[in-house]
């Protein structure tokens, strides 16, 4: 028997059976955590909105504004992913504005079939994902700086993709897909936010690649002696990003109705896709964060965006709420410990080299 | 395979155990040869100690042997067989574990997950994480290294001393038979790295092969089974237990004979001597209360005490950098109410940093801004622009007082070793004209040579009227220079010997906690 | 890993004078220099390539006022990331300033100098709440400019109103906007005067050396008595009036004001700071890196305006300018001021992860 196999074995008998769980205040752990204390927030304030305004829990408005969050939702997980690693994608905008247009014209002027645009967007955001993944991965380029300048190059692109033109007509499955109900007050929308949401959990929670993602956000240096492939991860999460973002321009131009060289970026969706995922608990600094977090995030927004409207706060205001919303979430991160402190005082990136 | 399953935790059976031999390994950086032929050979069942002064080669050393660095010849031969592109993420796969300087963990995560990290356990289809059987294993590692923990805790609630036994227990999880422990009493507690030495002790006893790395004498002569010495590069000396004596091992650290010095200071009154730093009943829980002492013109005052007793938060405080609960610091007689560095440095009050790395040097800058950088305000100028020129030579003044060897003095600090870049951080705060000094450690990580001249600048500098406060936690150093001690336990003041009764033996007595009655 | 200590380590061994040890104040020179050769390629390109390039009433200088404005907004970011942050509101900043101005003339009345120096007040105040909430909570640079940029926005917006005012009087748009001096617009003397107290600033008062001290390490700087928040909170001050100034330079160029001209300065700014060689993560970098680069960024997008681009497409150029410059300076950086043929041929040879070394000791 080798010298390793003796230590397996050696090893193997060592470790003793079962050792009982120790017991642990399971009800404040519970309550102490993000995605609780946001459903509560959430709730909350959409109680206190209705007694205002007694329409605003309606169905048909529930489904209105659970079927707007979805967008976010799609987005702000692949920005979970990439906040967790200690990066941020500024690109997420105009990403998903070419999904858009790229499945929005073929669908307008050739009726392209609905499931072949959902494999197209999602092939569409995989090669944008690359992109990022290169600049970051290869050439070591800080990702806020990376994802700025993508920002712009992706921005072009999609304007010279639709040479200044806008989809304005989809057929009636899109449409379908966008506004119709599974039963009143759940859009089919929802369906795919929930559905993206829970395979992004079980991925982050049950794979190894998930739980990469987690330890190169936490020490990239550790991670990598421990024989994780620190750059491979951060590439994937970067892709995963674009495809996400992908997605998200399917759901876009299905809810809408509609797609131009704007697209994204008109409605904020970088500033959005960032406020959902740090209001869900996501930390700037990495190494923790959930997608149901942004998820829930992104229906706060959603809530809150309509909440505006139906109290007559004018919109030009909703940027700043959104910006309020953000310092809010951060200041009041009960999570950050010493960890943080130390994070804060030393502000390194997962760099790929030094 | 010769397991007993009647055997407990606590006395486990005993590995075959591998060997592992690095050859004639030789490694050089821009030019400059680091390490010089070096031969070591690690025993299963032996803790091999690699001793030596700073730049000596050991922590190059190390790093070869568990794949940071490539040699640039020579080879590592492990259990028999030869290692061919040992590289840090294959080294843990391939059973070497380097337990670093200070635990690199992954703070938010599970010490359960932190164990597993890179060899997470899944079910066999569809290959997703399978969380039960490592939860149900990690408390057994963890008993190993006698931690009492619940694993599922978040690797940040943590202390430092319990983060390093999981990077032991992360190498038994990685079945890693060859353990090398890199100074890693630095960041603890004398308690701490009893416990520590204990876990080492038992794994020693299992059949592990362990490597420890220090230029910490005392700890290395007390667990070692072997140790080796390198000197510029090259092993000068072999020792197995039963020849190890302390002067030989010196002198071969130094290269030379060190006659151990005699207290320097003499009696000398200075009852008569102007106050220049009072501290009256200084408190910040939970790091001390009620410190309170005077220091006087041309005085040198140790503050003496074992690592996290609360030295370095008193200098903080009386520095401006930490807000004290209640107390008072007068400066010549002079209140510094809501102090900031600033205000101190104003009043003649400087703090030489312990940890130099982080709170000291500016290691990508030029040493000449790293020297001026304590007294910018002060700087020479036109108007309100600088003069450069005249900076420069303020600068160079000042390193040619406390002696910085540099290539230039437009070199950058990170270049400089580690006693010229203490030299360096002597002379930025020469400049400031004190009259009152705090030295926090100010020959930790310092090669022989420069502690011996700093001790020879602190005692002049002394001589010349300026007030010394100096934290440390080497009683020697605190003997041969200090006029009193103060010996600080736990964040209180527990003793104090002046003169001729400053000993080692009775200041070490002190330091372990108050005087029985 | 530049894993490079350069101490001796023997006593014989003679001191080694390579390029790594000349150090990063080399590199940055070198960087400078590599952007000059830059300018000059592209001053050529464009002298060849678009007639009355150099002429004199719509040749270059005068086309320099098109793209003055960001220049001047990067002089004051750059105040920011030597410090080892970032501000992103600076865009929403010069709308802002653009509207309170042209507000404060039109509507209060008062003189165009005196609502153009209460607006600049303004901006500092609204800097100073950038520095104060980051130095007092303790919150990234990042998200609280993030959150100002957009709460900025709205404001800019609300204030503007259905139709904002303009027509501002002649002497305000001679002096900030179409005047010149000879051939020499106004702007750019008004830019020659900004970079050079910015140069000046940062290279050699008391308040630079603390700035780029404070970005290198922070907590040694704190150590060494610098008063941190005071630095950083005057350099979110730089930054909002710097930026302020370039929403009213852009008031005098184009006659009029809008909600939104500010935003898509944002990031030609700081492809302009980082591109100058100002390190991201603080500390690094010279001011004249900045000018030379504002200068190359500025006649990219004037160079493609004219030549019938648009500006999303000039966008786009600017940013794969910025992602070509930064691959060419980090490989520059990895190799510690080698040659940049051996940078090229290593950059593309496999690299390891490590930390880099804080001194020579082995």
């Amino acid at each position: 028997m080798t010298a390793t196999g003796q230590a397996l074995s050696y090893l193997d008998q060592q470790m003793p059976g079962e050792t009982g769980e120790k017991a642990r205040s399971r009800l404040v752990a519970i309550l102490m955590r993000r995605e609780v204390q946001l459903l509560v927030a959430l709730l909350l304030m959409s109680g206190i909105v209705d007694v205002l305004r007694p329409q605003f829990l309606s169905s048909s408005n529930i489904s209105f504004m659970l079927a707007g969050s979805v967008v976010i939702m799609v987005v702000a997980t692949g920005q979970t992913m990439v906040i967790i690693t200690r990066g941020i994608d500024l690109s997420v905008a105009p990403m998903l504005g070419i999904a858009a247009i790229a499945i929005g014209f073929p669908a307008q002027n050739h009726n392209l079939n609905i499931f072949v645009a959902l494999v197209l967007v999602i092939l569409i955001g995989i090669a944008l994902g690359v992109g990022n993944g290169l600049l970051v991965t290869v050439a070591g380029i800080p990702p806020i700086i990376a994802t700025l300048a993508t920002l712009s190059v992706y921005g072009g692109l999609q304007f010279v993709f639709t040479s200044g033109l806008t989809v304005i007509s989809l057929p009636h499955d899109y449409i379908a897909v966008g506004l119709e109900d599974i039963v009143p007050g759940i859009p089919w929308l929802l369906l795919i936010g929930v559905g993206i949401v829970i395979v992004a959990e079980l991925f982050l929670k049950f794979t190894p690649w998930g739980r990469a993602i987690y330890a190169v956000g936490n020490n990239a240096d550790a991670a990598y002696r421990a024989g994780i492939p620190v750059r491979r991860t951060l590439f994937m999460t970067y892709i995963i990003c674009g495809l996400l973002s992908g997605i998200g321009g399917f759901v876009y131009l299905c809810y809408i109705g509609s797609a131009s060289s704007t697209t994204g970026t008109d409605t904020n969706v970088n500033l959005i896709s960032i406020a959902a995922t740090l209001i869900g608990g996501t930390s700037l600094l990495g190494g923790r964060g959930r997608p149901i977090g942004a998820a829930l995030g992104a229906v706060f927004l959603s809530v809150a965006d309509t909440a505006i409207v139906v109290l007559r706060i004018l919109p030009i205001w909703e940027p700043a709420g959104a910006g309020v919303l953000i310092l809010l979430a951060v200041v009041t991160d009960r999570q950050s410990g010493p960890a943080t402190r130390r994070a804060l005082r030393t502000r390194h990136h997962a760099e790929v080299a030094a | 395979m010769s397991a007993t399953a009647t055997e407990g935790v606590a006395s486990p059976t005993k590995l075959q155990g591998v060997s592992y031999v690095g050859t004639s390994l030789t490694k050089s950086f821009d030019g400059a040869v680091v390490l010089n032929d070096a031969t070591v050979t690690f025993e299963p069942g032996e803790i091999h100690s690699i001793v030596g002064e700073n730049g000596a080669g050991k922590s190059t050393l190390v790093k070869i042997l568990s794949g940071i660095y490539q040699p640039d010849s020579g080879t590592l031969v492990l259990g028999g067989e030869r290692l061919i592109g040992l590289h840090p993420h294959n080294a843990q796969q391939r059973g070497i574990y380097l337990v670093p300087q200070e635990p690199s963990l992954m703070e938010s995560l599970s010490v359960t997950e932190n164990l597993f990290v890179g060899i997470l356990r899944r079910r066999r289809f569809p290959f997703l994480v399978d969380w039960r059987p490592m939860r149900r294993e990690a408390s057994g590692y963890l008993e190993r290294v006698g931690l009492d923990i619940d694993p599922e805790m978040r690797a940040d609630e943590l202390s430092v001393a319990q983060q390093q036994l999981v990077e032991c227990a992360r190498a038994l999880v990685h079945r890693c038979q060859v353990l090398f422990f890199d100074e890693p009493t630095s960041p603890l507690t004398a308690h701490e790295a009893d416990t520590l030495f204990d876990v080492m002790r038992n794994l020693r006893d299992s059949g592990f092969t362990l490597g420890f790395i220090s230029h910490r004498l005392d700890e290395v002569l007390a667990i070692s089974d072997r140790l080796t010495v390198l000197r510029d590069g090259k092993i000068v000396m072999r020792e197995t237990r039963d020849q190890f004596a302390r002067p030989a091992v010196v002198s071969a650290m130094v290269g030379r004979e060190i006659v151990t010095r005699v207290r320097e200071r003499g009696e000398q009154d200075l009852t008569a001597n102007k106050e220049m730093l009072a501290v009256t009943n200084l408190t910040l829980e939970p790091y001390f209360r009620d410190i309170s002492f005077v220091l006087r013109e041309g005085e040198i005052l140790g503050l003496g005490g074992l690592v996290g007793s609360g030295r370095t938060e008193i200098a903080e405080t009386i520095y401006g950098l930490r807000s004290a609960e209640r107390g008072r610091v007068e400066v010549e007689g002079v209140a510094l109410a809501h102090r900031t560095p600033r205000d101190c440095v104003d009043a003649g009050l400087i703090y030489l940093p312990e940890d130099r790395g982080r709170h000291g040097i500016f290691a990508e800058v030029e040493v000449t801004r790293n020297v001026t950088a304590g007294v910018i305000h002060r700087l020479p100028r036109r108007g309100p622009l600088l003069r450069p020129a005249a900076e420069r030579r303020m600068a160079e003044e000042a390193t040619k007082t406390t002696a910085v060897r540099m290539p230039t003095i437009d070199a950058l600090m990170k270049t400089l070793s580690g006693g010229n870049q203490q030299r360096s951080m002597l002379a930025r705060w020469l400049l400031a004209e004190p009259k009152v000094a705090i030295f926090d450690e100010p020959t930790r990580g310092v090669d022989i040579g420069a502690k011996d001249d700093i001790w020879t600048l602190v005692i002049k500098l002394a001589h010349e009227g300026l007030a010394c406060l100096l934290i440390s936690s080497e009683l020697t150093e605190l003997t041969m220079i200090c006029d009193r001690v103060l010996a600080i336990y736990e964040g209180s003041v527990v003793g104090e010997l002046t003169g001729d009764d400053i000993t080692d033996a009775r200041l070490g007595a002190m330091v372990v906690g108050p005087v029985a009655r | 890993m530049s894993a490079n200590p350069g101490g001796t380590v023997s006593a014989g061994t003679p001191v080694d004078l390579s390029a790594n040890r000349r150090g990063r104040a080399s590199i940055d020179q070198v960087w400078v220099w590599v952007l000059v050769v830059l300018l000059g390629l592209e001053l050529l390109y464009f002298s060849l390539t678009s007639t009355g390039f150099w002429g004199g009433g719509s040749g270059m200088l005068s086309a320099s006022s098109e793209f003055l404005d960001v220049s001047v907004m990067a002089l004051g970011l750059a105040l920011v990331i030597f410090a080892g942050e970032i501000d992103l509101s600076i865009g929403a900043m010069a709308s802002l300033s653009g509207i309170v101005m042209a507000q404060l003339w039109h509507v209060e009345g008062l003189n165009i100098w005196l609502a153009t120096l209460i607006t600049l007040v303004m901006a500092a105040g609204l800097g100073a709440l950038n520095g104060f909430i980051i130095t007092k909570f303790g919150i990234g640079s990042l998200l609280v400019t993030l959150a100002t940029q957009f709460i900025f926005s709205s404001v800019a917006t609300a204030v503007s109103g259905e139709s904002p005012p303009y027509g501002f009087p002649k002497a305000f748009l001679t002096i900030t906007g179409t005047g010149s001096i000879g051939p020499i617009p106004a702007d750019l003397i008004i830019f020659a005067v900004l970079a050079l107290f910015i140069g000046l600033l940062v290279s050699r008062t008391r308040y630079g050396r603390s700035l780029v001290l404070v970005g290198h390490n922070r907590p040694a700087a704190r150590y060494s008595g610098v008063n941190v928040s005071r630095t950083l909170i005057w350099a979110f001050i730089g930054s909002a009036v710097f930026a302020a100034i370039a929403g009213i330079m852009i008031a005098g160029v184009y006659n009029a004001v809008r909600d939104d001209v500010g935003i898509p300065l944002l990031l030609p700014s700081v492809t302009i700071v980082v591109l100058g060689g100002v390190d991201i993560f603080g500390g690094k970098g010279r001011i004249s890196g900045v000018i030379i680069a504002s200068i190359i960024i500025g006649y990219v997008s004037v160079g493609l305006l004219d030549g019938g681009s648009t500006p999303l497409t000039v966008t786009m150029v600017q940013g794969i300018v910025l992602i070509v410059g930064l691959i060419i300076k980090i490989s520059l950086d990895r190799r510690g001021g080698v040659a940049f043929r051996d940078a090229l041929a290593r950059f593309f040879a496999r690299q390891h992860l490590g930390k880099a070394t804080v001194s020579s000791d082995v």
